[in-house]
């Protein structure tokens, strides 16, 4: 049995690792739910964003610049793409969406490749993040906290912006019906374009933020897709509430199971997911599969 | 000029050709009744009017403007409105965000207040989610929320459908009371009798043409041309 | 001049020609024997993707998970010493493979689309992570397995080592050949023909008969057969069993050779990891070229999933089809299109007005389920006892009964949102009733599902058209035939699908009773509206039901498609118990002898056709009642409000 303290340290791990999940899934399950299509380019998504990060970051020496500057760039990606390749597959069947979703990700991932190299890159911690925090029971690096404080922040801005605006009205109205959403005069593929710029912006805020902490490497995001998949099938497909939820659960499965025996704690979440599959397809807040 | 003309318009849906050549106008301050069998192409031209489905060919003219091709939100922004079958409430909204989706591209369209005095049981139930409603209540929604943009034309596809007969009463009273106040309407219903006691033109569906055209106190004083589109033999 | 067998085996002749030739013209243009050996173990990979995806159109990501499989229980047999022969430990990892695949497959088979291609994936990832982490002991984790042995032909002395180079292309390409050989007898077996129905049109299949579930769990279990087969060949042909045969870049590599060869050709997965293969060991060698050549390939493979959807091989064989179909398929519209137009301008289409001509009895090859003639109701077909169903507070239908006495045409009509469709729905056990239950022939049918209640003679032709449209006229009927010949599910992978001459004779008098024989291959798609109305009762009809349900045969046709339509119905009723909701009345009360009419859910009226048409309760449920006295004269038409009881 592992020591409380490092059960408490595992525990903010999985805090850390939850809310970072629930980043990078809210962006997935919103275009899914809005769209319709599940975004096999999300992982390399995760990667541009860090990758930006990492040139922002050597061009203003500024990480708070840094990421404003990134979310441009994901912006203007995520336009781009949805005008040019996604919004031409509305109609098509899933596995076509899929087919080109992973295509567009692996062209990322080798652009990224080919630009910069496949070895890693560093991004460093921010200034006013460098060190530790004593929080009384554990000592905690402070970047990881206010990772954390972050995370969070922009997650409530998401709520406000789907919950307490208009166009967030219009997103949410969309996910249900979009039809009858154009019938009461509402350009919806304006809404769908806004909905996948967001999206991608959100999974690429994750990688920024995530940057300084690891290696960044043009497939560092395959992983986190997965886990990603893994959080909206627990949380219900399309379901904005949902992919916080399930994101906090799959960090801290992931996180909690590694104090115990780090072999097991992937094996741990596909399990859940296989048992979520089995036993409440839907997911815990979706009302009902798509399938 | 009518507010509405419809020339000859054909509709496919997916591979078989719903609509053959359908022609009609409705005057401004006019309720036309679109009756006939099942499956006899009333909710397909509505559909077509409001844009969901674009017809073949023919030529749709709102206020001498022609609308059709154009998708849906550009023919709701003319002031065409459609009430569907199916009410399509959004289930995960409260009632009153309902109506504030549906008020965002109608700048002239009601207050929320305007509604709440014609459907004081919305008002009770403004923070429910439209999932919660009954089949009645999220009847008066699905109107409301046309209402509320306050459009030149309100397209009633089978209002009364599937509901229980007080409800369907006061949903009669709530169309005739809207007719009274000289709303554009377009119902289609298989409630008959119901529809001609406010309607005042109906054309009748068979096959995907339109067999005949008349006025409502005609066919409330003989009844013999329905059997041409209505179906029951004597 | 080929003879026959040997002319309906060409791609299996090319094919062996290709790989004798391969190894002597190729390797001047850059494919080196090792080159083409890891190209023919990723096609045998991909042999299975090509079954699962290309045939069944299930998109799995998953596929490494039993490669990898496949590889790593091989290669631990070997390396560990538990198992000696390298054969037979390929047979081992096959079948741990398969098994493995049967289990993640009963997952993965019951949902479609995203839900299949990510429960695919995280499998593949999960079995990712036990390979590297919790049995790092047996398969060397990160490092995978070293030294396995290469297979030996014979023993002792004379035995021969297959080492690198041009044996072990051979043993490869071998068994390549038998894999191919073997997929292509599975693509044209029923097996094959059922998975193609199912890609087109999966609820359709389960109507007619077929057990869904069980032929995609089966296409899913080949899959990771061949996956497994090839797995356990990598690490003995490269003595290294590499971790990342489990990766998720595997999954996705085999997925884009797969459609960059082209899906549903067999060959396509061949020329994918060829061409992948050969891009990347050569462009890699032109100096800042590095990792283009991958990034080439995925805009490459976006083009292709958004333009060219047909992949390499798919495109080549297209266009040669297409020279030699092309005249038949002009024809075929212009058919369609004179069809058309004749219904449109009302005109009698049918080259014999139907009414005139003596009508025979429709005698189906096929026997129809045996009726156990002593029970009490051998003579009552179908019964519905207090059949109801709820949505929410909705009561579609309540409580409704009704007898169907065998042998008659008995017709459910009623106005719109009557409960007629859910009633339809319940009767073929595609709904399950809130409460009640379903009789056929006095036996229950409710909780069956609608594949057994189709196998115990109860079929049902569609309001909408539920056709395989890629399929030919001749293909449609015959997968309706299978499911009364084979039952619900049968595993002949090797039997030609056209090799059933109790189905083919069924097929011929379908053809010839639905007026369809100059159109037998002709592409559903492309047949006229009225024709495929009618092929839509057909397929039901083909499974020789003993009841047929038929939901709005008259739907959409024109007046002389309803009259050619009328009498078919009525052919067929001399042989068969038959009952339809119908909206044209006229039809109704021409065809049917009993009536059952329903309002709001419930049951208004039941009883011979003249009595029903007569009943003031009915006319009035179909006009309305007008809610009070403001409707005025309205109350002429249908008298007084009256609620029905």
């Amino acid at each position: 049995m592992p020591s409380t303290a490092v059960l408490l340290s595992q525990a903010f791990n999985g805090l850390a690792l939850g809310s970072l999940l629930a980043l990078v899934s809210s962006g997935l399950t919103i275009i899914l739910g809005t769209l319709g299509v599940l975004n096999f380019a999300h992982g390399a998504l995760f990667a541009v964003g860090a990758y930006t990060a990492f040139v922002m970051m050597q061009a203003t020496q500024s990480f708070v610049l840094a990421l404003l500057g990134g979310c441009a760039v994901m912006l203007i990606i995520g336009f781009a793409m949805e005008r040019l390749v996604i919004r031409h597959f509305y109609a098509r069947p899933d596995e076509d969406q899929i087919l080109v979703t992973y295509g567009i990700g692996m062209v990322l991932v080798e652009g990224l490749r080919t630009w910069f190299g496949g070895n890693s890159q560093r991004v460093p911690v921010p200034s006013w993040g460098t060190g530790a925090t004593k929080l009384g029971f554990l000592v905690y690096p402070t970047y990881r906290l206010q990772l954390i404080g972050i995370i969070a922040a922009l997650l409530v801005g998401l709520y406000l912006v789907l919950y307490r605006t208009s166009v967030g009205l219009v997103v949410r109205a969309g996910i249900e019906n979009a039809g009858m959403v154009g019938i009461l005069g509402i350009d919806v593929r304006r809404t769908f374009l806004f909905v996948f710029a967001v999206g991608i912006v959100a999974v690429g805020l994750a990688g920024m933020l995530y940057a300084p902490v690891v290696a960044v490497t043009p497939d560092m995001g395959a992983s986190f897709m997965v886990q990603s998949f893994v959080v909206i099938v627990l949380g219900g497909l399309g379901s904005f509430p949902g992919a916080i939820v399930g994101g906090l659960i799959a960090g801290e499965i992931i996180s909690l199971t590694s104090a115990f025996n780090s072999a097991y704690s992937e094996v741990m979440l596909y399990g859940l997911m296989a048992l979520v599959l089995v036993a409440r397809p839907q997911g815990l807040f979706g009302t009902e599969g798509r399938v | 000029m009518s507010l509405l003309e419809v020339e000859s318009i054909n509709t496919l849906y997916g591979d078989s050709h719903v609509l053959f050549d359908v022609s009609l106008h409705v005057e401004e301050n006019e309720v036309v009744a679109l009756l006939g069998r099942n499956g006899a192409g009333k909710t397909t031209t509505l559909r077509t009017l409001m844009g969901a489905l674009a017809p073949r060919s023919g030529t749709i003219r709102l206020d001498g403007r022609p609308i059709q091709g154009l998708p849906p939100e550009k023919i709701a922004r003319v002031g065409m409105q459609l009430v569907p079958e199916e009410r399509a409430v959004f289930g995960t909204l409260t009632v009153e965000e309902n109506l504030r989706v549906a008020r965002l591209t109608a700048p002239n369209g009601w207050s929320l207040d305007r509604v709440w005095e014609v459907f004081p049981r919305l008002k009770e139930r403004r923070t429910s989610r439209g999932r919660t409603l009954s089949g009645g209540e999220q009847q008066m929604l699905a109107i409301a929320r046309a209402l509320i943009r306050d459009p030149r034309i309100i397209l009633l596809d089978e209002p009364f459908e599937g509901l229980a007969p007080l409800i369907v009463q006061d949903l009669i009273a709530l169309t005739r009371r809207l007719a009274e106040e000289g709303r554009t309407i377009v119902v289609v219903e298989q409630n008959v009798a119901a529809v001609l006691s406010f309607a005042q033109r109906v054309y009748g569906f068979n096959n995907g043409h339109v067999v005949y055209e008349g006025s409502a106190a005609a066919l409330r004083a003989d009844p013999a041309p329905m059997r041409a589109f209505m179906g029951l033999a004597a | 001049m080929l003879s026959r067998p040997l002319r309906a085996a060409w791609p299996e002749l090319a094919l062996l020609v290709v790989l004798l030739a391969a190894p002597v013209l190729l390797p001047p243009l850059g494919f080196s024997h090792d080159l083409l050996s890891r190209a023919l173990n990723w096609a045998l990979f991909g042999l299975g993707l090509d079954i699962l995806f290309g045939l069944a159109g299930l998109l799995s990501f998953g596929q490494a998970a039993f490669y990898g499989a496949g590889g790593f229980v091989a290669a631990y047999l070997l390396v560990s010493g538990l198992v000696q022969s390298v054969w037979l430990a390929f047979l081992i990892g096959t079948l741990a493979a398969g098994l493995f695949g049967l289990a993640v497959g009963w997952l993965a088979v019951r949902r479609i689309g995203i839900y299949f291609a990510m429960i695919t994936l995280a499998f593949g990832q999960m079995a990712y992570f036990v390979q590297n982490s919790p049995l790092s002991d047996y398969t060397g984790g990160e490092n995978g397995i070293a030294g396995v042995p290469v297979p030996v032909i014979g023993f002792g002395a004379s035995a021969v080592r297959i080492t690198a180079g041009l044996p072990m292309y051979a043993l490869l390409a071998a068994t390549f050949f038998l894999g191919f050989v073997l997929a292509r007898r599975i693509v044209h077996s029923p097996v094959g023909l059922i998975l193609k129905a199912v890609k087109e049109n999966t609820p359709r299949v389960a109507m007619l008969g077929h057990d869904v579930p069980a032929y995609k769990l089966a296409a899913f279990t080949i899959a990771a057969l061949y996956a497994g087969l090839a797995g356990a060949m990598l690490g003995s042909f490269q003595s290294y069993m590499p971790p990342d045969a489990f990766a998720l870049e595997t999954s996705g590599q085999l997925v884009v050779q797969t459609i960059v060869g082209g899906v549903g050709t067999l060959v396509g997965p061949l020329v994918g990891a060829a061409l992948w293969l050969w891009l990347r060991d050569n462009l890699q060698l032109i100096p800042g070229f590095g990792s283009l050549w991958k990034l080439i390939l995925g805009v490459a493979f976006i083009g292709l999933v958004m333009g060219l959807r047909r992949g390499i091989c798919g495109e080549i064989l297209h266009r040669w089809r297409q020279r030699g179909e092309a005249a038949r398929l002009r024809a075929a519209k212009a058919r369609t299109e004179a069809i058309e137009a004749a219904a449109a301008l009302g005109d009698a289409v049918p080259p014999h007005s139907p009414s005139e001509v003596a009508l025979p009895e429709v005698t189906l090859p096929m026997p129809r389920p045996v009726i156990d003639g002593r029970t009490a109701h051998a003579e009552i077909a179908l019964e519905a006892q207090g059949l109801a169903r709820h949505y929410g507070g909705l009561k579609a239908v309540d409580g409704v009964s009704f007898q169907v006495r065998r042998g008659s045409i008995h017709a459910v009509i009623g106005p719109n949102g009557a409960g007629k469709s859910t009633l339809f729905k319940m009767l073929s056990d595609e709904v399950s009733p809130s409460a009640g239950a379903v009789l056929l022939f006095g036996e229950q049918l409710t909780g069956a599902g609608v594949t057994e209640a189709t196998q115990r003679g109860v079929a049902k032709s569609n309001q909408l058209n539920q056709l395989f449209l890629n399929l030919t006229v001749r293909e449609n009927l015959r997968v309706a035939a299978l499911a009364r010949a084979r039952g619900r599910f049968r595993l002949d992978l090797l039997a030609p699908v056209q090799g059933r001459a109790d189905v083919e004779a069924q097929v011929a008098t379908m053809l010839g009773v639905l007026d369809l024989g100059m159109r037998a291959e002709t592409r559903v798609g492309v047949l006229a509206y009225g024709e495929k109305r009618r092929l839509e009762i057909g397929m039901a009809l083909a499974t020789s039901p003993n009841v047929l349900l038929l939901d709005e045969p008259l739907a959409g046709m024109s007046p002389s498609e309803r009259v050619a339509t009328c009498a078919l119905i009525r052919r067929i009723g001399r042989s068969c118990t038959i009952l339809l909701v119908e909206h044209d009345l006229d039809a109704v009360f021409d065809l049917a002898e009993r009536i059952t009419v329903l309002s709001e859910g419930r049951l208004l009226a039941d009883g011979p056709a003249e009595v029903v048409r007569r009943d003031p309760a009915v006319q009035k449920a179909y006009l309305g009642a007008a809610p009070d006295e403001a409707a005025g004269e309205g109350t002429a038409i249908v008298g007084a409000m009256h609620e029905p009881a």
